[in-house]
């Protein structure tokens, strides 16, 4: 299963320097499961943040050098849709569920998916291939350590959750062997009708004219809005009821203890133990 | 132009008080509510109100809430010389709006039927610009099914979607809703299937999304960007998501939760999506942190064995507080407390726990706590919802034998 991986220009918290997102080494993890030959993608300035993911396990890696602060979203439509209609087309499509280092708002994988007209699954924290060809299994996480078990129909666009499994340790020798390939925005672009007709997708079809354009994508702010972070306390978790009083027992028989403890849980929907005996 | 004059002689005489030796005057009346116009607290009556009745001790409440309606019934029983709506004077009994000027939506998850602390939090941020300057919005949950309790926790409105295979069904029946009813705002949790759904929905609306909101007040809803180096502040937008423990939940007068008809929203199924299942966590093998249920020993328990049986029967994930760990009987990963994990589950089950506050700190967030000990005067048995003072060595077994008779 040809497996692309989109990476971010996240910043290290603390020094600021270029890294890996913490979230898409993991992905690149659930990828290279799949696919021993999986490839990552980034639109950016250079490949500095995202070279590393070659030492994770991809086989190697696309960047499409758009400006600083370019909206990255029509360079990467313009190149996925190329490659979706092209010969070594992607099956899937993974993401972190939120991209780090530009406005994070998780939206670039929902809006990749909305242009190219492809189902989206979010949370994922395993994959893998469906019994029929041509499906994948995601397991989506979760509250309360539930799994919700679903099959897609490929290709697909699926965004991981940070409770996926721990990636590749990372090796010097794979990511210097790694082969990068660099691509210019433009000449992407300029594909795009043709390929959305070819894939006969309607979303794609009648947005291409507005993916060309300049404001499209995760965009809520102008640069004046910005200013340094500043760390606000979240709420205390304080305790809840305190009861006391009336739900105090002193020396009761066991089991008459034990009793009152499962109807406790019982009545507040904690648990469920068969059938009270009448 | 002139003032009043003032009548010293008159304004002594309204405050003067009747007594039998010499005349007394009681100098901290006012004749009119204080400049600001907020009403004035009385804590001596917050004081009363929250004293808990029934034990030979003093013991006060002091958890510091406003008064849900049950609590207020069960002070008002305990305490007849107090009106339930005097404990937060000037609020009524019940928030009712009639003629809505504007609406805000909030999605809630509530899993399996009961609200969380996040969704609560959800009905706090949507209350807070529902009830902003003029106020007179109304906030309309949107929910997937029957749900106690979402009047106390803010909603006026309560509009039941069809439950939808999917995503993308979901994002459509809520696009439906939101352009029927025109909402003020769209209010979302970061988390799981409602950050899943705000984002949808903003693409499905082509409008912006303010995700992860840390800081928000009616006029503006701040977050953090680029690896939390920087921030952006702006007016509340459309579309939100607000990340967990930034905003308080609503704690005032309990609002009515209307049911809005949703005959019209009808949910679709998704074509890519070809089935979908659940898979309830194993509680025994889930990280403490995950879990909703924790079993945990204490000093109390000398018979491990049993209690790891006990725990497995409860369906509940096994934890220990300190001493237990430092003993070895319960691996590290088990501890609970402020050294160890701090939980996030809804109930929590202390076997021979008395409550050290590094404990405590740790079952914080803990909704509904069972203790079994053998000191009365324990913090954890004051901590408890229900609380037995007995060992916990004689109740284990009682447990399992009990366990066994109702699984039969």
């Amino acid at each position: 299963m040809r497996t692309l991986v989109l990476l971010s220009d996240a910043r290290h918290p603390v020094s600021g320097r270029p890294h890996l997102s913490r979230l898409e080494t993991q992905a690149i993890g659930l990828a290279a499961s799949l696919d021993p030959a999986a490839r990552g993608l980034h639109a950016g300035s250079g490949e500095d943040a995202v070279r590393a993911g070659l030492g994770h396990g991809l086989a190697g890696l696309d960047v499409i050098e758009t400006t600083g602060e370019a909206d990255p979203l029509p360079a990467l439509v313009g190149f996925l849709a190329d490659a979706l209609g092209g010969a070594d087309a992607p099956e899937l499509i993974l993401a972190g569920r939120r991209g780090e280092g530009g406005f994070e708002t998780g939206l670039v994988p929902y809006l990749v998916a909305e242009r190219l007209g492809l189902p989206i699954v979010a949370d994922a924290v395993a994959i893998r291939a469906g019994e029929m060809p041509g499906t994948l299994v995601v397991d989506q996480a979760m509250a309360k350590g539930a799994r919700r078990r679903v099959t897609v129909r490929l290709p697909a666009v699926v965004t991981v959750h940070p409770l996926s499994p721990l990636p590749r340790p990372f090796a010097y020798g794979p990511m210097r062997r790694g082969r990068i390939r660099r691509h210019s925005p433009a000449a992407e672009q300029a594909d795009l009708p043709a390929v959305a007709k070819m894939a006969g997708h309607g979303t794609v079809a009648g947005r291409a004219e507005d993916t060309g354009g300049t404001t499209v994508g995760p965009v809520d702010v102008v640069p004046a809005d910005e200013r340094p972070h500043r760390a606000r306390p979240k709420l205390m978790r304080t305790s809840g009821t305190a009861a006391g009083g009336a739900n105090l027992h002193v020396g009761p028989d066991p089991t008459e203890a034990a009793r009152l403890i499962l109807d406790y849980l019982e009545a507040n929907g904690i648990r469920r133990y068969g059938k009270a005996p009448e | 132009m002139s003032r009043q004059r003032r009548d010293p002689r008159a304004e002594r005489g309204i405050r003067t008080v009747e007594s039998r030796a010499r005349p007394r005057l009681d100098v901290a009346r006012r004749e009119s509510p204080a400049a600001s116009g907020r009403l004035r607290r009385d804590p001596w009556r917050e004081w009363a109100a929250s004293l808990v009745d029934e034990t030979y001790r003093k013991r006060y409440d002091r958890s510091q809430r406003q008064m849900s309606r049950e609590d207020a019934a069960r002070f008002l029983a305990a305490r007849s010389d107090i009106e339930a709506t005097a404990i937060s004077p000037g609020q009524p009994a019940l928030h009712v709006v009639e003629e809505p000027a504007f609406l805000i939506f909030a999605v809630i998850e509530a899993t399996g039927g009961r609200l969380s602390r996040f969704d609560r939090q959800v009905f706090g941020a949507a209350r807070l610009l529902a009830d902003a300057d003029a106020g007179g919005g109304a906030v309309v949950a949107i929910t997937t099914g029957e749900i106690d309790g979402l009047g106390e926790a803010g909603a006026d409105r309560m509009l039941a979607l069809p439950s939808a295979n999917g995503g993308q069904a979901r994002a459509a029946a809520l696009r439906h809703a939101v352009e029927t009813l025109l909402p003020r705002h769209v209010i979302f949790a970061e988390d799981g299937d409602s950050a899943d759904l705000a984002r949808r929905l903003s693409v499905a609306l082509g409008d912006d999304l303010m995700s992860g909101v840390e800081h928000l007040t009616a006029r503006q809803a701040v977050r953090p960007i680029r690896n939390g180096a920087r921030e952006i502040g702006l007016a509340p937008p459309r579309l939100m998501t607000i990340g967990e423990d930034r905003v308080k939940p609503y704690a005032a007068a309990p609002c009515e939760a209307r049911p809005i008809d949703a005959s019209d929203f009808e949910a679709g199924a998704d074509p890519a999506i070809l089935s979908s299942e659940i898979i309830p966590g194993d509680p025994a093998s889930l990280a403490l942190s995950e879990t909703d249920f924790v079993v945990s020993a204490g000093n109390g328990v000398s018979d491990i064995a049993a209690f790891r049986e006990l725990a497995a029967a409860m369906k509940g994930t096994p934890g220990a507080s300190r001493v237990v760990c430092d003993a070895g009987l319960m691996p590290r990963s088990a501890q609970v407390g402020a050294s160890g994990t701090v939980l996030a589950a809804d109930c929590y089950f202390a076997l021979g726990i008395s409550g050290a506050p590094q404990h405590l700190q740790g079952i914080a967030g803990c909704e509904h706590v069972i203790a079994v000990n053998t000191d009365l005067h324990a913090a954890m048995i004051e901590r408890a919802g229900l609380a037995i003072v007995q060992d916990a060595q004689l109740v284990m077994p009682a447990l399992l034998a009990l366990l066994r008779e109702r699984g039969a």
